[in-house]
Order: C-alpha cells, then structure tokens, then sequence
C-alpha cells in the first residue's frame, strides 16, 4: 500500500430522542495501527463507528478520510473509502460454504453461471494469504464463532478494505481463538490496515491495541498510545471514578451451618460426570470452567431444567429432588440464565411483571387475584435495594433499560421470592463495569444474609471477586477446588488447562 | 382551579396516556360512524346500534377467549367449525331429548374440540397454526356429517338468541359483554393472564420462573372452545335450526377484531378494549355497507382489506418508532 490510510473525526455529534449520545468526538485511525476504543455500555461507541460506517448521520461534525473533507458519508461512500464494520452478530449466510460465503457479492461468473472453480481458487488464495486453514466446502453453519469471524474479515479484505471496525469480536471466543483472532488482528495491522477495535474488556487493550481512545457519556475523556497508561487509570477513565483491582471478598466469619445444595457422584449424559458439589447457606460458590465444560450443564440441573442421568441432587432445606424448575422454585432456589435476552427477560413486558413473575401465586389473593399495583409495590421494594438506574416507573418495560439495569431486576426477581439458594450463570456478561460492581455487591450482601450462591462462570475475574471458594471444571469433571488465598486468576487459568 | 377540576384533568391525562394504542382505532371508528350517518339516516338509530351489537356478539363471544391465546403466542383457527359442530349436536340431541341435556352434551362436544387442540399442541407439539386448521377441516365435515348436511331445526329453544330482558337489549349483546369482562378480568386480575403474557413475550423465560405452560396453554384453548360452544348454541337459538354451514370463515372476522386491537401475532400483547373496539370495527362497517346497499360480497373484500390494513399499519408503527 502506498499512501498511509488516515481517518480523521472532529467535532462528532449526535442525539436520539433529544437525548445527546455523543457530544463532540474527536477519533482518528491510522492504517498499520490498532485503536482500542473504549467504554461502558451506552457510552457512545456503537454510535461513533455506525457514523464512521455511514449507517447514521451525524450531526455535526467532520469527516476527513485520507486528506479528504466529506460532508456526508453514507454506507456506499464508506464502503468506497474502504471502511468495513465486523459486527457482533455475524451477517454471514451460514448454509452456504466458505468458499462461497468468503466470495459473496462478488462470485465470478461468465453471463450468469458461476464458475464454481475460479470461486473455490480465489477464496482460497485469500484464506491462504490469511494464514487460515479453512475447508473451503464445509458449511459456515457448522463453523465456529472465531472460524466465522475470520470468514467476515476475509470477505472485507476482499472488497480492499483499509479500515476494519471490529465490535467486541471476542464475546462469544474461548481462550485459544481469543489469541489467534488478535495474532491475525496484529498481521493485518503489519499490512497498513487501520484497525479500530471496540471492547469494555480492559484486559484486551494491552495485549491487542496500540493506542487507546476512551468514551464517557458520549465525550472523549483519554486518548493516547496504550504503553502510557496502567489499567487503573483506564478503568477509572471508563467508569469516572476510581475502582480497586481485582479484590478478593472478606473471609466468611462463620462457616455454612446448612446444606442447600449437594450433588452427589451425579452425572448427567456426557455432560458432566461424577460430580460431588455442595453449596451452604451464606456462602458463594465460584463454578468456574469454559465454555463446553459442563458447568452450564450443571447449573440447569441444579434449577431442575436438566434431568440428571445417575447420582443424586438435593436441593434446599428439604432436599428435595427435582423435576422442572417450578419444583425448584418451591423448594425456593432462584436461576438467573446466561442469556438474558433468550431465557430471561420479558423484553416487551413492564419492570414491575418481569420482577415479580416468579412470586406472582405468593402476591396475588388467594393465589389466584393480583393486579398492576399489587407488583408496582414489589416492585418499589427493590428499585433502590438494587440499585436500578430508571425513572422507578413499574409500568415501564424492561426492554428499555440497559443490559445491567435489566440484569439487576431479574436478580431481583428471587429476591422478591425469597430464594435460599441462587443460581447465577454468567451474571455479568454484556454488563458495564459500574453495574458489575453493584451486582457483586448485592451478591455479596446476599450471602452476608444466609443466601446460598453458586456463580457459573467463564469470567475468572468475577469468581475472585465474588466467591468465597471456587470449584473449578474440565471436560465434565471437577479439575480441582480452590479455598480462601488460592482463589487467584493464575490458578483458575490453570486448573482451567488454559 | 378547584381541587376537583385539576383531579380531572390528571385523570383525563392518565386515561390519554394509556390509550395511546387504542387512539388511532377510536378515531377509525368515530370517523366510519360519522360516515355512515352521514350516507344512511338510518344509522345512528339505537335500534341499528343493537343490530350492530347483535351481528358481533356471535364473532365476539369467541373473539375474547382468542385474544387471550394470542398473547400467549397461540391462535385457535377451528373456531368456526367449533361452532357448527355444537349446534349440530344441540340441533339433532334435541329431536329426541329434552333441550336441557341437549344443550349439556353439546357444549361438551364443543369443549372436546378444545381438548383435541391443546392436546396435540401442547402434548404432541404441533404447531397451532397446523392443527386447528387440520381441525378446522375435520369439524366441518363432521358437522356435516352429524346433520347429514341439513339444516336441522330445534323448537321452542329461542330464548337465548332472541329475548330482550333488560333496556330491549337481545341477551347474546348481554352474554357478548359478559364474556368481555370475564376474559378482561382474567387477563387483567389474575395469575393465569399474566402468565399468558409472559408465555408469549417469552416461552423459555416463562418456564424458568415456574410458569406451566402447556397446562396453561392447554386451558387456553379449552376456553375458546367453550366460547365457540356459547356461541353455537347462540346462533341455534336466534335461528332456530342446526346447521354444518354455521360460522363459515368466522376465523378471519375474529383473528382481524384481535389484531385491530392491537394484539400481537407473535404474543405477548393484547387486549380486551382493544379487541371490543376491533369488533366494533367491523361490526359498524358491515353494518354501515348494508345500509347503504352495496353488494353484501364487498363486506368480505372490505374485512380482508382491514385485517391486512390493520398490520400494515402495526408494522409501520413500529418501525417508526424504533
């Protein structure tokens, strides 16, 4: 590439519903560099790249793009000067193959027919050139995210991009992928391609990026090359306000006097075998593993949605065993999902119905009768208890808070039933760095209460955080158990095979 | 401003908010009666409003239990052949016994109808789209078959369809606005409508907080059979006779009164007040077409129209407002 790619923003605004987004940004990218950007959920970066990808319009501003004032930049012109955007979920077309989908839009073809051998020579030359090993005939459907990922990227160098904008690529990767996506982030950037890559994963910026630009209510608040800053000073750049490391939880001053939940040499298909797991009353568990280890497995047995193949489980002070979740619920254990949009959350459906739904029979008269005000009550218990950001209407729906606030009122849902014993998978995933804090303190003074808590997770920072010990897991089993000092991110990894 | 005014006010303002759905439809049918009055002097008589309300309180009747299974994400499609079915049953038990048991076996024919469907879809997992269209079919036939496709008459049984106890008003509009509260109540006030709500906004959510749904499912679609069993034996009663052909296509009436209201075919959204005033809808343009001697076969083109109409301008709106 002869002359360097340049991406020079000034001035960018931009309001939605008279509500000011982004107040001023300044962003510049340069080809054979990595920008980190930046922020907490709803702090303006999906915004600010949707403007540099000409899918909205900003509102004031200008955009410069190697020497060149535009006014307006639309998709076509974006594309035009070689900005690609990766989104998070993948536009790809997963029953074609790979080959077909790394040349799609652009198949070669003589008067209508494709020539399938040109198609397959090309998409491999430009995998090849990559440095992935792809088969070229398999479907994308039976791809994984990272194999995906790569497809898209591909696709963009393709069509000559010379600005890549990745958001958050590496949600859904494990730990392996996680390092091949930013070996071959680091090798397009050493072919002169800006890069701008979006997170709110703080451990990423150092080991991926170049420079770093953070983004607070719609401001730029840090911007610079990533070696001067130490993660402290980002996080507190990000959050406004300044937040110790990693900190373990107080020792627990009492130890748990009651059983709540113990699987016994239980197993469930190839799943997860042999497990011994026990929870008491007033402490959190850590259940920690990768994704495919078996732990989202367990905590469904555990809530009652997966029916265990051999071994036993009791669960609550009358060990009861369990069929589906409404015999959990009466034996009061609670079950926060991993997905909130898909298993949790009635998107559509007011704060107040989405707190309350579990605990609905227990409010309403004669376990039959029960009304709006009846849940806006409940429903005023908790706003503040949790801590929840929103205009404390019980009308409003759930669907317009933001993934914490949303997140804080289905904790709250068992908190309102009066769960002994909560089951939490990934309780922070897709939650902003303030809200995390309220969460795991809320867990905190939970478990100071005589809650039992078992947190499954992916996210070894959140076990060191939150629980008091950790059980750790493998392919199925339990690789090792972690108490007190030991709970540590190096020995999670570890025991982990990482 | 006295106290009193401004409590008005405030009242008026919170009825204002909560009607921001319905707005758009009062409107609709405020302008088509103004229309109507203005074309036919006939319209605006009490009387034609009591023959508005009598022609829905047939669809009417069924629509309320339909409205609750579509926010639940379900719809019932054999709600027409339901109804024949019970007035079959009522029609020829009636020849050889008494009305009473007559009328007992036939709304249990009725319910078992509802039964089949939530069995198969709630037990089996059909689709409900597939099987209350298979028994859309079956019911029909069989109906057709029990009447050996006559019409039958039933006598001295007129007193539901027809009698007028109160204010002159003919007791299927007093049974239409009963079943109105009743389902109203039920998906306002009680644990079984929220839970209906939650299932169709989200079913794997619904089952996590210990929401049954099949069981729940299930009785949804025993009560819109119930409601087309009400109804069968309504339309016997005003018309004297049984017949297979009763309620042909009146599964596109009732679906098109749900959605005007403003339910949602995908669940998770609905209402009463919504679906009366959908009724009204279409009861007032039926009505008003008649009226004003145009060919009854345009009311069809007219309702299609309106159901398509209808979604159209729910899709519009949501988009807009994303």
């Amino acid at each position: 590439m002869t002359d360097l790619f340049r991406l020079r923003a000034r001035g960018i605004r931009k309001s939605f519903g008279g509500v000011e987004v982004l107040r001023g940004v300044d962003l510049d990218a340069t080809g054979g560099t990595v920008l980190a950007l930046l922020g907490e959920n709803g702090a303006g970066k999906s915004t600010l790249v949707k403007i540099l990808a000409g899918d909205y319009e900003a509102e004031a501003g200008s955009i410069e793009i190697a020497g060149e004032r535009l006014h307006s930049l639309d998709p076509v012109a974006a594309r035009r000067k070689g900005i690609r955007m990766i989104f998070q979920e993948l536009a790809a077309a997963p029953e074609l193959t790979v080959a077909e989908n790394v040349m799609l839009g652009q198949w070669p073809s003589r008067r209508g027919v494709i020539s399938w051998r040109t198609l397959r020579a090309s998409a491999g030359r430009i995998l090849d050139d990559l440095g992935v090993a792809l088969p070229l005939d398999a479907r994308v459907s039976s791809l994984r995210i990272a194999e995906r990922q790569v497809i898209e990227i591909a696709r963009a160098l393709l069509s000559d991009a010379r600005c890549l904008i990745l958001d958050e690529p590496t949600a859904a990767l494990s730990h392996q992928e996680v390092e091949r996506l930013f070996a071959f982030i680091h090798r397009l950037r050493d072919r002169g391609v800006a890069i701008v890559y979006i997170t709110h994963r703080l451990e990423e910026v150092a080991r991926v990026a170049d420079t770093v630009h953070v983004l607070r209510d719609g401001a730029s608040v840090l911007e610079g090359p990533v070696a001067d800053y130490v993660r402290a000073e980002l996080v507190r750049a990000m959050v406004g306000k300044a937040v110790g490391d990693v900190q373990r939880p107080a020792p627990l001053d009492r130890c748990p006097s009651t059983e709540l939940m113990s699987f016994e040499a239980a197993a469930c298909g190839s799943a997860f075998m042999d497990l011994d797991l026990k929870v008491g009353d007033g402490e959190v568990v850590g259940l920690y593993g990768k994704i495919g280890s078996g732990t989202a497995e367990v905590a469904e047995a555990a809530f009652g949605v997966r029916k265990l193949t051999s071994g036993c489980l009791g669960v609550g002070i009358d060990r009861v065993r369990l069929g589906n979740p409404v015999q959990a619920i009466r034996a009061s254990v609670g079950f926060l999902p991993a997905d909130r949009q898909r298993d949790g959350a009635f998107m559509i459906r007011s704060v107040a119905e989405n707190l309350c739904a579990p605990s609905w029979s227990r409010l309403a008269r004669a376990r039959t009768l029960i009304s709006a005000r009846i849940e806006a009550v409940a429903y005023g218990r908790w706003h503040d208890v949790l801590g929840v950001r929103s205009r404390n209407d019980p009308k409003q729906s759930i669907g317009t808070l933001s993934g914490g606030n949303q997140q804080k009122v289905l904790l709250g849902r068992w908190l309102e039933s009066g769960s002994r014993l909560l089951i939490l998978v990934e309780p922070t995933r897709g939650v902003d760095v303030g809200a995390r804090a309220e969460i795991y303190k809320s867990i905190r003074q939970l478990a100071a209460e005589g809650v039992g808590v078992l947190v499954v997770t992916s996210d070894h920072e959140e076990v060191v955080q939150v629980a008091d010990r950790a059980v750790v897991m493998t392919r199925g089993s339990i690789s090792a158990h972690l108490v007190g000092d030991q709970v540590t991110v190096q020995r999670l990894s570890m025991a982990a095979g990482e | 401003m006295s106290i009193l005014e401004s409590g008005r006010e405030g009242y008026a303002r919170r009825i204002l908010q909560r009607l921001p759905d319905s707005a758009a439809l009062i409107v609709f049918l405020v302008a088509e009666s103004i229309f109507f009055s203005i074309k036919s002097p006939y319209f605006l008589a009490w009387d034609n409003w009591l023959n508005i309300l009598t022609a829905i309180a047939v669809i009417g009747i069924v629509a309320a239990p339909g409205t609750l299974l579509m926010t639940a994400g379900q719809f019932d499609l054999s709600v027409g052949s339901t109804t024949a079915f019970t007035s079959v049953v009522m029609a020829n038990l009636a020849l050889s016994h008494s009305l009473g048991l007559s009328a007992v076996v036939a709304v249990s024919a009725g319910l078992g109808v509802g039964i089949i469907n939530g069995f198969l879809v709630t037990v089996v997992g059909v689709n409900a789209l597939i099987t209350t269209l298979g028994t859309l079919a079956a019911f029909r036939g069989l109906s057709n078959v029990v009447a050996k496709g006559q019409t039958v008459g039933v006598e001295g049984f007129s007193g539901l369809g027809t009698d007028r106890p109160f204010a002159n008003i003919p007791v299927p509009v007093l049974v239409l606005v009963g079943v109105l509260i009743l389902v109203w109540a039920l998906m306002r006030y009680t644990v079984y409508g929220r839970a209906m709500y939650a299932i169709g906004s989200n079913p794997a959510a619904a089952r996590l907080v210990g929401v049954r749904l099949r069981r729940f499912i299930f009785v949804g679609f025993v009560l819109s059979a119930g409601a087309c069993a009400l109804s069968g034996l309504t339309l016997t009663s005003q018309l004297g006779v049984g017949s297979g052909l009763f309620g042909v296509g009146m599964e596109l009436s009732v679906i098109t009164a749900i959605v005007l209201g403003g339910a949602s075919l995908s669940g998770g959204r609905g209402s009463i007040v919504g679906t009366a005033v959908g009724l009204m809808i279409i009861g007032t343009l039926n009505n008003g077409l008649t009226l004003t001697g145009v060919d009854p076969f345009w009311q069809d083109v007219s309702r299609g129209a309106l159901l398509i109409g209808a979604v159209s301008f729910d899709r519009l709106r949501s988009r807009l407002g994303a």
